[in-house]
C-alpha cells in the first residue's frame, strides 16, 4: 500500500515537472520568436533598445536556457508567477482569487451534475428498455451533444435576460424588469453566501448538463454490471427491498469506479469553465485566461494553465489514493 | 472475439459464411436511429461539399462578402427571410437582396456563412482525426505488440497527455503559434491521438496471445506483416467507434478554438467563431439567430456522430443478443 502511495506522488511530481517544462518552453521560448519578447513587452513600445536590452538583463534573459528555466521553476516553488504584462500586478494575487471563484463553480456544478445523473442513470440500469431508461438515454446522448459554449448564452438568455423584458421561455407573461436570476456578476462566499449561490446557479446548471448527460451513461452501466453479478442476487434472494440493493451493495461498489470518474472529469470541467465564466462574468481561472489570451499577457496565461495543471493532477492523484481506501480489493492487489 | 464466434457457432458458419463485420453491417442497417443519423451526416457532408457554393450561387451572396444595406441605421442585421434595405430611395435588384436567415453583424449571409462553416468543420476534424488515427495506430500497435520499455513509453506518455486540460495547453500553443487551418488540424491531433492508441494498445496485446498469432509466426512471418495483416484488423471494430465520437469531439475542439478566437481566422466561416461574434458583442440578445443558428447545426452534427456511435457499439457488439 505505502509503495503504492509512494509510486503514484511520484507520478504526480513528474507530471507536474513536465508541464512547468511544456508552460516554460511554450510562453517564455517559442513566444519569444513569435510575438514581443517579454522585455519588450515590460519596457513598452516606446523603449529605446538600450532599455530594452536593460530589461532583459534584469529578468535574465540573456541566460542560457536551462539556467532561465530553473529561475522560473525556483520562483514558482515560492509562489511566485512572475508579473502581468497588462495589469500591473503580480500574476500570483490575480490567481488566488480566480482559483476561489473556479473552485466555487466547479464544485457545485459536480454535486448538481451527479443529483441529476444518480437516480436516472440508476433507473436506467435497474429497469433497462424501460421508458424511464430509452428517456433517460436520449436525454443523454441529447445533452452529451450541445456545446457548453452556446448553451451558457443560451441559459443566459432565456433565464436570465428575456425575464428582464418580462418574457420567460418567450412568453410575456412577467412584469418588465424582472430579475429572475441575475445575468452577470460574482459574490464571493466569504462576503454572502446565499448572494453567492444564487449568483452561481445559472453557471452550475450551464456546466453540470453536459457532464450530467455522461454520468447517466457512466452510472446507468455500472449498475447494470452489478445488478448482474451474484452478490446483488443473493441480497434479493435474502429478501432485501431494491431501495437497499442500490443504495448499500450497488452503491457502495459503484462508489470507487465514481470518485476516479469525478477526478478526472475535474480537469475535463477546466475547460468548461472558460466559457461559462466569459459568458456569465465570473472572475475565474477561464474569464482570467481568456483576457490573459486576447492581451497575450503570456505571465498570467502560463500562471492559469499551471494552476490548471496542480489541480488535475491532485484532483487525479487524491482520487486514486481514495480509491485504494474505498475499495479493499485494491489494498490486497497493492500488497502482494 | 472474431475466433470465439466462429467456433461457437460452427453450423451457421457452414451454411451462411457470414463474418462479424457483415452481421454488424446488417444490425445497423435495421437500427433506425442510426440510419437517421447516417442519414443526417450524408446530408451534412453533402452540405459541406457542394451546399456553401449553391446557396452563395442562388442567393448571390459570397460567404465573405458584406453588405451595408443588411444592416439598420442602429446596426442591427436583417433578420429571417427579409431583403436588402434600399439605398438613396433606389430599390434594389430583388435578385441577391433576400437574406434566407438574415444577415450577421457585419452584414453577411448567414445562411450561407454556416453551410461553409459545415465545410471547415469537417475539414478540420476530420483531418485531425485523421492524423490523430495514424499517430495513435501505429503508437498503439508497436506498444501491445512489441510490450517492454516501448509499452512503457507509450503509456506514460498517453497517461500524462491524459491528465491535463486539453483546451487549455491546446488554446495555449495556439496563441503562441498563431491562427490558421493547418495549425487548428496539428494542434487538436496533437490532443486526441492517444484515445486511438490506448484502444489499439489494448486490443493488440489481448490478439497477440491468440493461436493465430502464433500459427502465423511459426509459419515464418515477419513482425511486420503479422502486424499489419494479422493485428491491425481486428482492431478495427473498437476503433471505428471511437472514430465517430473522436470526429464529434474534435469538431466540437475547433469550434471552441474558434470561439475562443484562436482557431479558424476570420472572415472564414466557422461555427465557433460564429457564434463568438453573437455572443461576445451581446449581438443575439437582440437578434437570435444569430446564436440559434451555428449553435443548432453544431447541435444536430454532434448529435448525429453521437447517435452513429452509439449505433456503431451496439452494432459491433459480439454479445449483443437482438438479431
Amino acid at each position: 500500500m505505502r509503495r503504492m502511495i509512494l509510486r503514484r506522488l511520484m507520478g504526480a511530481v513528474i507530471q507536474l515537472f513536465v508541464v512547468t517544462i511544456a508552460a516554460w518552453f511554450l510562453f517564455y521560448v517559442i513566444a519569444r520568436f513569435t510575438g514581443a519578447s517579454p522585455a519588450q513587452r515590460i519596457a513598452g513600445k516606446t523603449a529605446s533598445a538600450a532599455q530594452i536590452a536593460l530589461v532583459a538583463k534584469l529578468l535574465g534573459l540573456n541566460k542560457p536556457y536551462w539556467q532561465q528555466y530553473l529561475i522560473f521553476l525556483g520562483h514558482l516553488v515560492h509562489g511566485n508567477f512572475g508579473y502581468s504584462y497588462f495589469q500591473d500586478r503580480a500574476v500570483s494575487s490575480i490567481l488566488w482569487p480566480a482559483t476561489r471563484a473556479t473552485a466555487s463553480l466547479v464544485l457545485g456544478a459536480a454535486v448538481i451534475w451527479l443529483a441529476i445523473a444518480a437516480p436516472i442513470g440508476a433507473y436506467g440500469g435497474l429497469r433497462p428498455r424501460s421508458i424511464g431508461d430509452v428517456v433517460g438515454r436520449g436525454l443523454a446522448i441529447f445533452g452529451m451533444s450541445i456545446p457548453v459554449f452556446w448553451l451558457a448564452p443560451m441559459i443566459s438568455y432565456f433565464f436570465a435576460f428575456q425575464p428582464t423584458q418580462g418574457r420567460i421561455l418567450g412568453l410575456p407573461i412577467l412584469p418588465h424588469g424582472t430579475t429572475l436570476f441575475p445575468i452577470t456578476g460574482y459574490v464571493d462566499f466569504g462576503q454572502n453566501p446565499i448572494e453567492w449561490a444564487y449568483h452561481l446557479i445559472l453557471p452550475w446548471i450551464t456546466l453540470a448538463i453536459g457532464f450530467a448527460a455522461v454520468y447517466i451513461r457512466y452510472i446507468r452501466t455500472l449498475t447494470a454490471e452489478q445488478l448482474s453479478e451474484d452478490y446483488t442476487r443473493t441480497a434479493k434472494a435474502k429478501g432485501a427491498s431494491t431501495r437497499r440493493i442500490l443504495l448499500h451493495h450497488v452503491g457502495r461498489n459503484v462508489a470507487p469506479t465514481m470518485t476516479v470518474l469525478l477526478g478526472a472529469d475535474v480537469a475535463t470541467a477546466l475547460s468548461g469553465v472558460f466559457f461559462v465564466e466569459t459568458v456569465f462574468s465570473i472572475p475565474g481561472l477561464g474569464w482570467t485566461g481568456v483576457y490573459a489570451i486576447e492581451n497575450l499577457d503570456y505571465p498570467v496565461i502560463t500562471g492559469v494553465v499551471i494552476v490548471c495543471a496542480i489541480i488535475a493532477v491532485l484532483a487525479n492523484t487524491i482520487v486514486d489514493l481514495l480509491h485504494g481506501v474505498l475499495d479493499p480489493r485494491l489494498r490486497r492487489v497493492a500488497a502482494r | 472475439m472474431t475466433l470465439e464466434m466462429q467456433v461457437l457457432e460452427p453450423e451457421v458458419a457452414a451454411e451462411h459464411p457470414v463474418g462479424l463485420r457483415t452481421q454488424a453491417f446488417r444490425r445497423l442497417r435495421r437500427d433506425p436511429v442510426s440510419v437517421f443519423a447516417f442519414s443526417v451526416l450524408v446530408f451534412l457532408v453533402m452540405a459541406a461539399i457542394v451546399g456553401g457554393p449553391l446557396a452563395a450561387h442562388l442567393t448571390g451572396h459570397p460567404p465573405n462578402a458584406t453588405y451595408a444595406n443588411a444592416l439598420a441605421s442602429d446596426g442591427q442585421p436583417i433578420g429571417i427571410m427579409q431583403r436588402l434595405y434600399e439605398a438613396n430611395g433606389v430599390t434594389h435588384n430583388p435578385h441577391g437582396s433576400l437574406f434566407i436567415l438574415g444577415a450577421d453583424s457585419l452584414g453577411r449571409d448567414l445562411l450561407v456563412r454556416v453551410l461553409y462553416g459545415a465545410r471547415i468543420s469537417l475539414l478540420v476534424a476530420t483531418g485531425a482525426t485523421a492524423i490523430a488515427l495514424i499517430i495513435g495506430i501505429s503508437l498503439g500497435l508497436l506498444a501491445g505488440y512489441l510490450g517492454g520499455w516501448v509499452d512503457g513509453v507509450v503509456n506514460r506518455l498517453t497517461e500524462t497527455a491524459m491528465a491535463f486540460p486539453n483546451l487549455l495547453l491546446a488554446v495555449g500553443i495556439a496563441v503562441v503559434v498563431g491562427p490558421g487551418i493547418l495549425n487548428v488540424v496539428i494542434i487538436i491531433a496533437l490532443f486526441t491521438w492517444y484515445y486511438p492508441a490506448r484502444i489499439v494498445r489494448s486490443a493488440t496485446a489481448a490478439t497477440k496471445q491468440m493461436t493465430f498469432v502464433a500459427a502465423a509466426r511459426t509459419m515464418g512471418a515477419r513482425p511486420r506483416r503479422i502486424l499489419l495483416v494479422h493485428l491491425l484488423p481486428q482492431v478495427w471494430g473498437p476503433l471505428l467507434v471511437y472514430a465517430t465520437s473522436i470526429i464529434a469531439n474534435n469538431i466540437l475542439f475547433e469550434a471552441s478554438l474558434s470561439y475562443l478566437g484562436v482557431g479558424v481566422p476570420e472572415p472564414t466561416a466557422s461555427w465557433g467563431s460564429m457564434l463568438s461574434d453573437a455572443v461576445t458583442s451581446s449581438m443575439y440578445t437582440v437578434d437570435l439567430p444569430l446564436a440559434l443558428v451555428p449553435g443548432l447545426a453544431l447541435v444536430i452534427t454532434m448529435l448525429s456522430f453521437n447517435l452513429l456511435g452509439d449505433g456503431l457499439r451496439d452494432a459491433l457488439d459480439p454479445k449483443a443478443t437482438r438479431r
